[in-house]
């Protein structure tokens, strides 16, 4: 475990600080600068959004909050570097 | 289409109108003679707001002409009380609680005198189906046979001492 | 902290929870009551208003020179003679304030205004309608949800992708981690059905613009303050320039308070002719071009353990928004919070997407999504009860709300009184003994919420208002800004009033439905007046009654530790009631000490820190017998019983009306109320088609009310009449199940679906050894 993350785009820590309750927060929130940060990763935010909807689990929760995960991750590598 | 006179009679007084000859019932009564107790709340002749009673039967004016009932009797809901007494089925709707928006009681308050005026000792079915052609969309009708029915064992007979 | 004392109410109340007459009554039993349908104003105009015959179109070009040419045509309105602005009444979120009602650029679903005529009769303005020409660029429409995702789907409105309106998420506990705990999960997809509001009076609406540049509407609705603040934004005027007048209301039931087409258009002709104009709509025009119930897809997950302890549970919901988003976006967030009542659920998540097509929009209606988030969860429920051999009722009653239960993150339950309704319902149930073969009973249970603490109208004012006045002779002005829709609101402020203030319920005499003579209220919606309206009475009475109080204790003498009331007129020591005189001779007193000044006591509610959705929650357990016609499929309803919690009675005749009338409602919803459409158009929109409950169909109605006392509510009250509209669907769904074995996913249940079902189970039957849905572990 590390810091708790904040959201790349707000800056807000949504709820305990893991990875997908960031996720959740930029689905959750959905305005064009959220929208455009998941469409900048290579994701597409209408599309994982529907799959959301249409298939049993968490998968585009999760899939959102490894490349959250990453992004902290290389922020926290450059701040020591 | 030129407007013909028209003689009716409605709560026991005589009124004269110049009429399309084409109009609904409903349509004089509320718009020229006045009376707007009586409703209206479809085009199909379903709902039965605007139901009132011809010589002494329930009567949906909505599906006749003005002209068809010149030289009869019409009660609207406004001709039911006496001098500002309340008839029994009146009484009766205000105490069992049969009616909450209220759009739809006049015209249901009619159909519960009509029947009662054709049987006076009616069963619940009896009641039900007297008030068929009445739709109510607040109360789901139980209030309103419980009224009729209490009515009709004479819980609110007029005093006539 | 609140601003209100609550007490420990006397059990012997003198007017609450009496026989109280309906204080309207003589008014609406003598066809005295005017309601805004009857209104006639000197020098009035009638409009109508021509419609869009395509579901979703560019308006290229309207002429209407003919029109006018015609005799007896004063005037006609398109978009062109409005500001543009787009309304909606989620005022705080600008991008869900989508609607101009008469559009400046495009239509998007069929039956939407485009135009509006005033003329000096109704059959003239009808007649002009036919000469307005209106040149259309047909473009393509989608009807349905699912497609109108599609990433080829037309676009509905700019900038909404994929044509997703809103989106909710609701989440609790680690979903994941309790669908591991769960030894049985079960997955099912359901389709849930529009409704019609069906009010018996249409929408319909007088507007009088005058020079002086003041607008008086009389208008049917359900909360003249939403009406004349969305007024005001759509007509670029200031709110106090503008009443509103609802008097008495031919119904609402959740489609009356937000803009109509009847008052919009009848002031933008107003206020372009200087006249009034009055425009009613035809019962047709009531079904194709004002907002439905909000049809649903829901697909529902659900894990617990073989001895039926709930673990997770996970929804995904599609609803079919229309054309615009109303109060649809409401509906979303609250489908998916109820589905998840009256339930313990460790791990619970929702996914809820509101999705535009071009179809008649969406909206709340009694309910507000409870009715369709029941008819999945209660059914599904009661099938996986069945999968495991275990008792419905005890399977449900173990996982049940408590009070003092906390619904993670959501709410608090201050007051629950489910666990009686089992109590009630098995008593019920083992009265009927054994049923003939073509009955069943099916149960549902569930929990509804007292008003919302959400400010999306984004108002300055607090959520409800009351003023109390008294006049020398003791009688009494209550002015509300709670609206009268036929629930009984006004008897039942009366009440509240009258046994605060510890006088007669006649001697109250309420004003409502004026917004030049009344407080700011959020109005009749969610189930909201009876706990906040009523708080506000109750403090504004207890406030008067204080300042009444002074002048008696001045001349008492009393010990400052003995305490006076009035109770019944009369006003006491409370210790020594039989020694005091009559309220009437107070009255006169303190007048004379305030130096002839009325005394007016003032009172307020606004939920504080009350969880995310409602103050307070009523709870209820629905059980219906049903008669099936194997052969025909038609479904008779024999006998009902629902065992209710609204925590403290106010009004005992209006709370057995509403009971009753909502399970009409439901009923309908359940069986009845089938909506078809055909690319956008409705295909039974009259009253001959369209399935209405009749006398001779309605079954008994039995209630066993068990008592609560709710901290936050009027005396222990709560909400009565809309939760109540919640599980008749299911229930009667589950009789089908527990008689015949089918498993509808489909509401309203139609005869066919029945006889389908037969047919499958049937053959279902012959082929054994099928899988069954649900996954054991």
């Amino acid at each position: 475990m590390g810091d708790p993350i904040i959201c790349p785009v707000c800056g807000k820590k949504a709820k305990t600080g893991s990875a997908i309750d960031c996720a959740r927060h930029m689905f959750g929130t959905g305005d064009k600068p959220h929208r455009q940060w998941v469409d900048a990763q290579g994701l597409s935010f209408i599309d994982l959004l529907i799959e959301q909807a249409t298939t049993p689990g968490n998968k585009s929760y999760e899939l959102l909050a490894e490349y959250i995960e990453k992004d902290a991750q290389k922020k926290a590598a450059e701040k020591k570097g | 289409m030129e407007k013909k006179k028209l003689r009716l009679t409605v709560n026991k007084q005589e009124y004269e109108v110049y009429i399309n000859p084409k109009a609904l019932l409903v349509e004089v009564i509320r718009d020229e003679i006045g009376l707007t107790g009586t409703k209206r709340g479809c085009d199909t002749v379903s709902c039965g707001t605007c139901t009132l009673m011809i010589n002494g039967m329930s009567v949906k004016s909505c599906s006749i002409l003005a002209m068809q009932a010149e030289g009869a009797e019409i009660t609207t809901i406004e001709g039911l009380e006496d001098n500002g007494k309340l008839a029994p089925i009146q009484k009766a709707f205000i105490d069992h609680g049969s009616y909450q928006c209220g759009f739809c009681a006049p015209g249901m308050i009619m159909s519960a005198q009509a029947l009662l005026n054709e049987n006076p000792h009616p069963t619940e079915w009896e009641i039900r189906e007297g008030i068929e052609g009445n739709i109510c969309r607040c109360t789901g009708y139980n209030s309103i046979v419980r009224a009729i029915d209490a009515t009709a064992k004479g819980a609110y007979k007029e005093d006539r001492s | 902290m609140n601003k209100y004392t609550v007490i420990n109410p006397p059990s012997d109340f003198k007017v609450i929870n009496t026989h109280v007459h309906n204080i309207d009554g003589v008014a609406k039993v003598t066809g005295r009551a005017t309601y805004t349908f009857d209104v006639k104003l000197p020098n009035m105009l009638y409009g109508k208003i021509l419609r869009s015959p395509h579901p979703h179109a560019k308006i290229l070009n309207i002429d209407y020179n003919k029109a006018l040419q015609l005799r007896g045509v004063i005037g006609v309105a398109t978009g062109k003679d409005t500001l543009g602005v787009k309304q909606g009444i989620w005022r705080r979120y600008q991008d869900l304030c989508d609607e101009q009602i008469l559009p400046v650029d495009k239509v998007r679903y069929i039956g939407e205004p485009v135009a509006a005529v005033a003329a000096i009769t109704e059959e003239i303005a009808e007649q002009a309608l036919n000469l307005i020409d209106i040149d259309y660029e047909v473009l393509p429409a989608v009807y349905e949800p699912m497609e109108a995702i599609k990433k080829d789907a037309p676009e509905i409105h700019e900038g909404f992708e994929r044509n997703i309106n809103v989106t909710r998420h609701i989440e609790w506990g680690d979903v994941e981690e309790a669908f591991e705990e769960a030894e049985y999960i079960r997955e099912d997809w359901f389709k849930c059905g529009g409704q019609a509001h069906m009010c018996m009076e249409t929408r319909a609406a007088v507007s009088d613009y005058t020079p002086d540049g003041k607008l008086t509407i009389y208008h049917s609705n359900q909360s003249p303050y939403y009406m004349q603040g969305l007024m005001a934004g759509v007509l670029g005027m200031r709110e106090g320039d503008i009443r509103i007048i609802s008097t008495y209301v031919g119904g609402g039931f959740g489609g009356k308070f937000e803009l109509d087409g009847a008052i919009f258009c009848s002031a933008v002709l107003s206020k372009k002719l200087f006249r009034p104009v009055k425009i009613v709509f035809t019962r047709e025009e009531d079904f194709i071009a004002t907002k439905r119930r909000t049809p649903m897809f829901y697909y529902v997950r659900t894990g617990v353990k073989k001895d039926g302890t709930f673990c997770a549970r996970e929804a995904k919901v599609f609803t079919n928004g229309g054309a615009y988003t109303g109060m649809g976006a409401t509906a979303l967030y609250l489908t998916g919070f109820f589905h998840s009542f009256p339930y313990r659920w460790p791990g619970y998540r929702y996914d809820g997407y509101r999705v535009y097509t071009n179809t008649l929009p969406s909206t709340s209606m009694r309910g507000f999504g409870a009715p369709q988030a029941m008819w999945c969860s209660e059914q599904q429920i009661e099938w996986i009860a069945a999968d495991l051999g275990l008792d419905p009722i005890d399977m449900r009653r173990k996982n049940s709300h408590y009070e003092g239960y906390e619904v993670p993150g959501q709410a608090t339950i201050a007051s629950c009184g489910i666990d009686q309704c089992y109590d009630e319902i098995k008593k019920w149930i083992a009265s009927k003994g054994k049923l003939p073969p073509n009955r069943s009973i099916g149960l549902s249970a569930c929990g509804f919420m007292s008003g919302g603490i959400f400010n999306w109208f984004d108002t300055p004012y607090s959520f409800s208002s009351a003023v109390v006045t008294i006049n020398q002779d003791g009688t009494v002005e209550l002015h509300v800004g709670a609206q009268e829709i036929g629930q009984g609101s006004n008897t039942t402020m009366a009440i509240i009033c009258a046994e605060t203030l510890g006088v007669k319920i006649e001697d109250i005499k309420v004003h409502s439905g004026d917004t030049d003579h009344c407080p700011p209220d959020l109005g009749a919606w969610g189930s909201r007046q009876t706990l906040m309206s009523g708080n506000a009475v109750k403090m504004a009475a207890e406030d008067a009654k204080k300042q009444l109080l002074e002048f008696a204790y001045a001349q008492s003498g009393l010990n400052i530790v003995y305490d006076l009331d009035i109770k019944d007129r009369w006003v006491h020591a409370i210790a020594r009631p039989e020694r005091g005189y009559d309220y009437g001779e107070l009255v006169k007193k303190a007048l004379r000490g305030k130096d002839g000044q009325r005394i007016v006591g003032r009172g307020y509610y606004t939920p504080h820190r009350k969880g995310m959705i409602s103050p307070a929650y009523s709870y209820m357990l629905q059980g219906v017998e049903v008669e099936v016609d194997e052969e025909t499929g038609k479904i008779k309803l024999v006998d009902t019983m629902t065992a209710h919690d609204c925590g403290q009675p106010i009004n005992h005749l209006g709370l057995i009306g509403q009971l009753e009338g909502a399970f009409s409602m439901a009923a309908g919803y359940g069986y009845l109320e089938y909506m078809p459409y055909e690319d956008g158009k409705l295909m039974n929109p009259n009253l001959v088609d369209y399935k209405m409950i009749r006398a001779t169909e309605m079954p008994p109605a039995n209630i066993a009310e068990i008592d609560t006392y709710e901290p936050e509510g009027p005396y222990g009250a709560k909400e009565a009449g809309e939760g109540l509209t919640n599980p008749t669907a299911a229930a009667i769904g589950n009789a089908l199940f527990h008689r015949f074995g089918i498993q509808l996913k489909e509401c309203p249940i139609r005869p066919e679906m029945i006889l389908n079902g037969l047919k499958e189970k049937a053959g279902q039957d012959k082929a054994a050894g099928k899988d069954k849905p649900g996954k054991k572990k």
